[in-house]
């Protein structure tokens, strides 16, 4: 094992080079990738050290991207798109949507679509409501489409590897704030990847359940890492791919504890989260809850420009740990 | 510990004075459980069977077959460990004192009672999940369960609570048994019931003491030689009905004295016997369930019944319930304006 301690940009960037070193038809193509090194520095060097025909700079014209990107995945190219903001995949989502989803069903499994689209998201960067959505469930719910999202690096690698491997297209949601920060964990060296569609289980504890997306894996790991110390016992359940949806550790965990809190970053209202509490709620593991499902989630408003506003627009680690504290009090 | 409780010839009815005792069904030293048939009666109007009101050991039989017995004179003596006696219908003469005996009977062996419907059901019980599964697992009923959680919530600890200790459940099956035995009892007279908000502030001592007042005041209203209030106390063993005599003749400060050590005594499970007999009126005080009002039902031998009921945090609800073969719609009026007036 290696003990590499990486950022989740540098785990990405060395993702997409073993990719490139194994596949000739593996390429990179976005906005600002290739000489200004990405937007936010994920493709760094790669553009000196592949050349151009490898990473592309392309037009600031999503639409135009990501159908380049489908019509090179048909013709067995193995494309890596990126969107400069998850925002402005909304420019593409026909070619998305329509396109990429939807084109092995229409043509009775002939073609494939093996594309990733990586695309940063999230707030905390104070770029205001047009540059920090959280659209995890735009995504995950179109079926044809797989949807990942890391929370740190080590799993960003691997999980990156296996989805180029993917033959279906699959979106790759990246936290912003995560880029420059080193995981709790070593990145191993060389190609490991980690399959899609399968939860991590990152800590156990006895007393409750945390099921949360991206950055917020790492905000609850705080809370848990706070309250152990107090003796309360939190598992916290990384889904890592939230189209598939792996649910059995969550059963497995909410047979133990009984009690679920359920955290994105992303508005409450018809959230990605919901579909674990629906899951829950009609499973047979429900019986076995012993306390009511606690969801914390961002508020239904655009993200406001003001630092403070945009802090209390979504959950932070006193929200988590004030909710965590208060299901385990008061549900016995 | 155990006590010496007699088994009285019961008053079965209104004009019932006597009972002529037809058989025992059990023998000196007998292991009895509570409902088990003791004895039966035959009156005027009706035979009956006398079921033991807790588990215990025959002492001894105090009557013979054949014998005409005064209501409320000892049919038989039973040893039993049983402290609270929810209520001991039937009479209004003061049982042969119990006494405490240091000799406890052999021990009985925990045997599950079935429990007789409850008397007051709460039809809408919120429990969580596994509550629910766990209750139906081990045949628990869930509106029998103490919720202790957010927003009247029953837990797990709750239902673990209520199954972990079976004397508790037992003894709560048998006061229920034996209040439901009574309210069944008086099914069939005719009763009417009147309801008032009053602005006033009172404890209980205060209330039962006013009550007695008034009934004092309506002697043509009497069924018994004295007044005895039965308050009902909630304890975890179910509901206690201690009786306070004469409670408008004693000093007040004793009598609120005696209340508050009698309630505090009742919510540990323990009554004294002499004060579960000979109770002429009961009151029953929902306001801390925030209950508005509730039917107060009659008991056996009582005439009336009255429920405290929530209404703001200023007044509150006072009901009225009558047996009609002694007032009539406007005495139950009367009665009821009386008690307003004296609190």
């Amino acid at each position: 094992m290696s003990d590499r301690m990486l950022t989740m940009a540098e785990a990405v960037r060395e993702a997409m080079s073993i990719a490139f070193d194994e596949r000739p038809e593996v390429f990179l193509l976005g906005e600002d990738v290739g000489i200004y090194g990405g937007a936010f520095g994920v493709s760094g060097d790669m553009y000196h050290r592949y050349g151009a025909e490898r990473v592309l700079d392309t037009p600031i014209a999503e639409l135009g991207i990501v159908g380049a990107a489908v019509g090179a995945a048909l013709s067995g190219m193995r494309p890596i798109v990126e969107i400069q903001f998850s925002d402005f995949t909304a420019q593409a989502m026909d070619q998305i949507a329509n396109q990429a989803a939807k084109i092995h069903f229409m043509l009775g499994g002939a073609l494939h679509v093996p594309m990733v689209l990586r695309t940063p998201q999230g707030s905390g960067t104070g770029a205001a409501a047009q540059h920090s959505q959280n659209l995890e469930p735009w995504f995950a719910s179109v079926p044809g489409l797989k949807v990942v999202v890391p929370s740190n690096p080590a799993d960003a690698k691997g999980l990156l590897l296996a989805a180029i491997d993917d033959p279906n297209p699959v979106i790759f949601l990246e936290h912003k704030l995560l880029y420059k920060i080193p995981g709790r964990d070593p990145v191993p060296e060389g190609a490991t990847r980690i399959p899609l569609g399968v939860s991590k289980v990152v800590r156990e504890g006895k007393d409750l359940t945390i099921v949360a997306t991206g950055i917020m894996v790492n905000k609850s790991w705080e809370v848990a890492e706070k309250l152990a110390a107090e003796g309360i016992g939190v598992t916290l359940i990384d889904p890592r791919t939230i189209s598939p949806l792996d649910m059995q550790p969550v059963f497995e965990s909410v047979e133990k504890t009984g009690r679920l809190m359920v955290v994105q970053e992303g508005p409450a209202h018809a959230g990605f989260i919901n579909e674990v509490i629906a899951q829950m709620a009609g499973s047979s593991t429900f019986g076995s809850l012993i306390a009511p499902i606690k969801r914390l989630a961002g508020m239904n408003i655009p993200i406001p420009y003001a630092p403070q506003l945009e802090k209390a627009a979504v959950p932070q680690i006193d929200d988590i740990e004030a909710a965590a504290r208060e299901i385990v009090k008061n549900w016995r | 510990m155990s006590f010496k409780y007699p088994v009285v010839m019961p008053k079965m009815s209104m004009t019932m004075e006597t009972g002529e005792l037809i058989n025992f069904h059990v023998g000196v030293g007998d292991q009895v459980k509570s409902g088990d048939v003791l004895f039966e009666v035959m009156t005027d109007k009706i035979d009956m069977e006398v079921e033991a009101p807790a588990d215990g050991v025959i002492e001894s039989l105090v009557a013979n077959p054949g014998d005409v017995v005064e209501i409320g004179k000892p049919v038989l003596i039973m040893l039993t460990e049983t402290e609270v006696m929810a209520f001991d219908f039937g009479t209004d003469n003061e049982p042969v004192a119990a006494v405490e005996v240091v000799a406890a009977p052999a021990p009985v062996v925990p045997t599950p009672v079935v429990a007789a419907a409850p008397v007051i059901l709460n039809e809408t019980v919120k429990a969580v999940p596994k509550a629910r599964v766990e209750a139906a697992n081990r045949g628990v009923d869930l509106r029998t369960v103490r919720a202790t959680g957010p927003d009247r919530t029953i837990m797990m600890e709750d239902v673990n609570a209520a199954q972990l200790d079976p004397a508790v459940t037992k003894r709560q099956a048998a006061n229920k048994a034996l209040i439901a035995k009574g309210i069944e009892m008086t099914r069939g007279i005719a009763q009417a019931s009147f309801t008032r908000s009053v602005k006033a502030e009172f404890d209980h001592a205060t209330f039962i003491a006013a009550w007695a007042k008034v009934l004092r005041n309506r002697p043509d209203l009497a069924v018994h030689q004295h007044i005895g209030v039965a308050l009902i106390i909630e304890s975890k063993y179910g509901s206690a009905l201690p009786v306070f005599k004469d409670p408008d003749q004693s000093n007040r400060a004793d009598l609120a004295a005696l209340v508050a050590s009698t309630t505090q005594a009742a919510k540990n499970g323990k009554v004294p016997v002499a004060m579960l007999s000979g109770a002429t009126t009961t009151v029953f005080d929902l306001t801390s369930y925030s209950m508005s009002s509730a039917t107060p039902l009659l008991f056996p031998n009582q005439v009336t019944s009255v429920t405290i009921g929530y209404e703001s945090a200023t007044t509150k609800i006072v009901s009225l319930t009558i047996d009609l073969n002694f007032c009539d719609f406007y005495d139950g009026a009367l009665l009821l304006d009386a008690l307003v007036v004296a609190l």
